[in-house]
């Protein structure tokens, strides 16, 4: 025979949804941010938040509370991106992101703009759009550390690759990306630059 | 350390990623080292402004209703 239960006390459904609401749906703007930078349009960065916190709260026994959500919840949504998403993306990668020597743009322009002030005429369209030119295993560690700031550990950890992997990959990426908002500085004649 | 090191170390410095002995080395040598310090000013530059731009969209909330009525039936 199950005990009865007094109106008003919370039942294990109740803890687990408000758990789940405390610690994951908390996170839902980071999810979707990363979404969007992954899939590249609002559609599908959608269905893969949403399907991202279903799974999770499926799975939401294993989770270990008070530990990292976010990064548990990322874990989740970038598998979900690899298995379903990603042979519809737009950026199949076929680049080599290892060979990719990036162009200082500091050196560049350390007579004309030491303080990097172009940057801020580049408007949020733009910036966005540069990163999602980047090959893909760029856009995710510059999503998740420079947009998300999460830590080297943190982002090694959802990528599955060791921490200098992450080093290495941040570092290429940045500069990647420097390189062409630098570009479009130029073309717009913001900057007059020296790059032919 | 010298510009080489400093430079070495530049984003895991900016990232706040060092040990508390090599970020102090780093920054006793970009308080001597005019020129690194403007490589490390710019680069600093770069990092705001790139989360700055980016970190404005939020999920909208059409999305949420529909995941909290899948999670809850509300």
């Amino acid at each position: 025979m199950t005990e009865p239960t007094t109106p008003g006390t919370p039942t294990p459904v109740d803890d687990r949804r408000e758990s789940f609401e405390r610690e994951a749906l908390v996170h839902l703007d980071t999810l979707y941010r990363v979404a969007l930078r992954l899939t590249g349009n609002a559609a599908d960065a959608d269905d893969l938040v949403q399907e991202t916190m279903l799974k999770a709260y499926r799975a939401w026994h294993q989770y270990q509370q008070g530990t990292n959500a976010k990064g548990w919840l990322l874990t989740i949504l970038r598998h979900a991106f690899i298995n379903e998403y990603r042979r519809r993306a737009r950026h199949p990668e076929t680049v080599d992101v290892d060979a990719i020597e990036p162009f200082a743009v500091f050196e560049d322009l350390q007579e004309e703009d030491p303080q990097g002030r172009f940057f801020d005429q580049i408007v949020d369209d733009e910036v966005l759009r540069a990163i999602d030119e980047l090959p893909e295993q760029f856009r995710e560690a510059i999503v998740l550390s420079d947009v998300e700031g999460m830590s080297y550990e943190e982002v090694a950890r959802i990528l599955s690759v060791p921490i200098g992997t992450v080093k290495s990959r941040l570092f290429r990426a940045r500069r990647l990306l420097q390189a062409k908002l630098y570009d479009y500085a130029v073309g717009m004649g913001y900057i007059k630059g020296s790059r032919a | 350390m010298n510009c080489r090191e400093a430079v070495e170390h530049l984003y895991e410095y900016l990232d706040k990623e060092l040990t508390p002995q090599v970020e102090r080395e780093v920054r006793q040598h970009l308080e001597d080292c005019q020129p690194c310090l403007e490589q490390f000013d710019f680069e600093d530059a770069f990092l705001k402004f790139l989360q700055a731009r980016c970190r404005g969209r939020c999920a909208p909330p059409e999305l949420k209703r529909r995941i909290l009525h899948e999670l809850f039936g509300e």
